[in-house]
């Protein structure tokens, strides 16, 4: 039998863009304004640079464990009852982050595409086919993910030709001058927006290629693709509504869709939404996927029975996620994510790498 | 059971080993003092070449041992009679000198069969028009005249206990991958069963134990695209008794690749099989689209189009799911009636079909004129797959998503196609994926499109061949 693991650099970029990208391009940038508001565009770019940093970081502390993932290697850093620890912790926060974009396109199909579905089986159904993606192997799902780049292309081709119109680009104007500081604040919310570059935490070991710095080459790709995409929406927002709109319209994205009328295709919005599913079940999926190998690793031995750890995962999440049809929970629940956000993706590669460089030195005297 | 040396005792015992058939029989030739006794199934065998190999040089070589007098190649001597008998079913005379226990076994079978023919289901505008037959032997020559190297190696086997059925494994020793074959000839042999039925049984017996609806083993009657194959790396099994050919491991593309597709130029190779691929997934989806955009968003329809959809079900009464459904299977029973009807009633089936059902139904307001419109093309768009399994498949799912879509719209078709999209990828032939996206560096030439022939440079993934390269010149010989 082959035992065909590794994932190349082409699927690495499919999977780690369109785990960034999500249920965000919807709100993108109601969440970035509230203090920039049209200085929000730079908010998005200046997230994009911290999410590179942090890719960095990442980088960096798989290159000085190249055979491992996190799970194995944070052992090696933090000893073994910390580092258990740990590996729970990224667990929950995956699953979390599932529950989080589960719940969030549910809601938005609620509103928008199945107003009389019980939300129960909207969350049902949403928690069953990510479960479903994500008990198949690592590799399976970086060639179904790379299967979905044509529909994240055809959504991109969607959103510019809808967006170019009746708009003005006084609305920029005058540039900056909501200052530095308001602009910094609003990167904190587009740091969940830019979330799902940690998945190189896991994979790192896994993509094939001839040399190591080509995957800090392929996240940057994506990385970057995931910016440029992000900075389209928010100009093509900015172009379409002033910032005294903007104030009031949550989902802007889906205004704009609603307005555009094509010869063919009536409400534009059905059509992106529904195929904007598939993108947004890509994160879902990824993340679950990460949440039932990192727990795979809390305990004494790698727990082996993948498809199982996803299944109860998946339970989890569905029970806690049916109760969440009242709109104010999900908004408390949104900006306890973004906290949980920042600690994950930002802070904590900074002091593994900081834990893992001083074990080295001290290793070394 | 060793061999007397009387005739008679031997003729009786193996009388009772044949059944007492009523075909089973002996004739003596005597010359001088010798006194030779010819036994065999005269329905399997050729009196001709009995008359003028054996029983001619018999009496006119009469000194001579019957080795030297006789003029047949496939010549065995034996002295157990239940491999004699084991040789008679397959046609062979068996000859014994009156007093010797020795029984030879000389090859006089008859051949019968088939012409070599078009391939029936697998026509092509340009190329070869032979087709495998029923005849092993014959498709073994066919092979080995279009691959003439030493390297094509044929292994034979025999499965089923009591059919005894001759099965041949065809490969290039140095491309085919030695797990591969190591695998396929370990299932083959541990294949225990009194009998098989190729292709089917054959297929179902060698390959993964997954489910799915996607054929998984590529069936072919055309000695050219088995040697297209093997020369990618693959295996092919060839089976007595059937014209088709099995080839593994392919991938999901390979069943949408046809022979026309490098005879015609690569720009109109490549638009054909991107229709072929496109209308294997019209024939999949086509329905749920259309049952999701009247049942649950007719909003997306510019108004005068759901207007004109409006118009032709205002008299329907049936949920369009129903009439989706009821359309399906109508078509399904008038595709399986015209494969089993003889071919002169045939045309009786379009009669009834295309007037009857197609005009009657839409008249008597059973069915909307929208739906027969989308049902035909539904079941056109099943055809163009170039081959019936994968079409087949095609069929089945269409179901699933017209249910899908009548429950959810257009987000019970997406979440369909996640589901089965993701059942592709989970597939895989011994740890070889089955699917996989077609813009791969190494894949891309060949699969939604095909490239110029100077660009397929490297042999498919899925066959994990020997030797990769294919194409070793930079251009073409062209340039």
């Amino acid at each position: 039998m082959f035992h065909l693991k590794k994932i190349s650099l082409n699927q690495l970029v499919c999977l780690v863009t369109l785990t960034q990208v999500g249920v965000h391009v919807l709100t993108i940038p109601y969440d970035e304004s509230r203090h920039s508001g049209h200085d929000s565009w730079m908010s998005i770019l200046i997230g994009g640079v911290f999410a590179q940093l942090a890719i960095i970081l990442i980088y960096q502390l798989g290159k000085r464990y190249p055979d491992q993932s996190l799970p194995q290697y944070i052992v090696l850093i933090l000893g073994k009852p910390l580092g258990i620890l740990v590996n729970a912790l990224f667990a929950a926060f995956f699953a979390e982050s599932t529950l989080m974009i589960v719940v969030s396109y549910a809601d938005v199909m609620n509103r928008w595409v199945l107003f009389e579905t019980p939300w129960i089986v909207l969350v049902g159904l949403s928690v069953f086919i990510v479960a479903f993606v994500a008990a198949s192997s690592l590799r399976s799902i970086a060639t179904l993910t790379q299967s979905f780049m044509g529909m994240f292309l055809i959504c991109v081709v969607i959103i510019c030709i809808s967006g170019i119109g009746k708009g003005d680009w006084r609305h920029f104007f005058p540039i900056g001058t909501h200052g530095f500081g308001a602009v910094l604040k609003d990167t904190l919310p587009a740091f969940w927006a830019y979330a799902g570059y940690e998945l190189l935490y896991y994979s790192f070991p896994f993509v094939a290629c001839r040399k190591k710095s080509h995957i800090l080459l392929a996240m940057s790709v994506a990385n970057g693709l995931t910016t440029l995409f992000y900075f389209i929406i928010s100009v093509i927002v900015m172009y379409n509504f002033s910032e005294n709109q903007l104030k009031v319209i949550s989902e802007p994205m889906v205004f704009i869709l609603r307005k555009f009328r094509w010869p063919v295709v009536q409400s534009l919005d059905i059509v992106f939404m529904t195929i904007w599913l598939s993108v947004t079940t890509i994160t879902a999926f990824v993340y679950l996927f990460l949440s039932a190998r990192y727990l795979a690793f809390v305990g004494r031995k790698e727990n082996r029975r993948h498809v199982l750890l996803v299944w109860v995962i998946a339970s989890m999440v569905f029970g806690i996620g049916s109760w969440f049809a009242d709109k104010q929970t999900l908004f408390s629940f949104i900006d306890f994510h973004h906290i949980m956000s920042i600690l994950f993706t930002a802070v904590l590669p900074v002091f593994l790498l900081l834990v893992s460089f001083v074990r080295g030195k001290v290793m070394n005297e | 059971m060793k061999s007397d040396t009387t005739l008679e005792q031997n003729e009786k015992t193996l009388r009772e080993l044949l059944c007492d058939s009523s075909d089973f029989k002996t004739s003596d030739v005597e010359t001088g003092d010798r006194h030779y006794r010819l036994f065999y199934l005269d329905t399997m065998v050729e009196s001709v070449k009995i008359q003028d190999h054996i029983i001619r040089p018999l009496l006119h070589h009469n000194k001579s041992s019957v080795k030297e007098a006789v003029s047949i190649l496939d010549y065995n001597e034996t002295d157990l009679l239940s491999v004699a008998s084991n040789e008679l079913v397959e046609g062979k005379t068996v000859v014994q000198l009156d007093g010797e226990s020795t029984l030879y076994l000389l090859g006089t079978e008859i051949i019968k069969e088939r012409a070599l023919n078009f391939p029936m289901n697998e026509r092509v505008l340009r190329g070869s028009h032979e087709g495998l037959n029923e005849n092993l032997n014959t498709n073994l020559n066919l092979l080995r005249k279009l691959i003439a190297t030493p390297d094509l190696a044929v292994k034979s086997y025999q499965l089923g206990r009591r059919s005894k059925t001759k099965v041949s494994i065809l490969y290039l020793r140095s491309l085919a991958n030695d797990v591969l074959l190591n695998e396929f000839e370990r299932r083959l042999e541990a294949v225990d069963i009194d009998y098989v039925d190729a292709p089917g049984f054959i297929q179902e017996l060698i390959q993964d134990k997954q489910f799915t609806l996607f054929p998984k083993i590529l069936i072919t009657e055309r000695p050219d695209r088995v040697r297209s194959y093997l020369m990618d790396g693959k295996i092919a099994i060839l089976t007595d008794g059937s014209p088709d050919a099995l080839i593994l491991p392919v991938s999901f593309w390979s069943f949408f690749q046809s022979p026309d597709d490098y005879q015609v130029g690569w720009l109109f190779g490549s638009t054909i099989r991107f229709i072929r691929i496109v209308c294997f997934v019209l024939a999949i989806i086509l329905p749920g689209i259309y049952v999701a955009l009247v049942t649950f968003d007719p909003r997306i329809l510019p108004f005068e189009i759901a207007l004109t959809f409006q118009s032709s079900m205002q008299y329907v009464s049936m949920p369009p799911i129903l009439e989706a459904i009821t359309m399906l299977l109508i078509l399904e029973i008038l595709r399986e009636a015209t494969v089993r009807l003889p071919n002169p009633i045939g045309q009786t089936i379009g009669v009834v079909g295309g007037i009857v059902i197609g005009t009657v139904v839409v008249q008597s307001n059973l069915i909307s004129n929208m739906m027969v419109i989308i049902v035909s093309l539904t079941g056109i768009a099943s055809f163009i797959v170039p081959s019936y399994e994968m079409s087949n498949a095609a069929r089945l799912l269409t179901y699933p998503f017209i249910i899908m879509s009548s429950i959810f719209g257009l987000i019970g078709l997406e979440i369909a196609t996640i589901l089965l999209m993701t059942h592709l990828v989970q597939l895989n032939t011994m740890g070889i994926p089955y699917f996989y996206a077609w813009f791969n560096k190494n894949t891309f030439q060949d699969t939604l499109f095909r490239f110029p022939i100077r660009y397929l440079k490297k042999r498919p993934t899925e066959s994990m061949a020997q030797e990769e390269t294919r194409l070793n010149s930079k251009k073409g010989a062209g340039n």
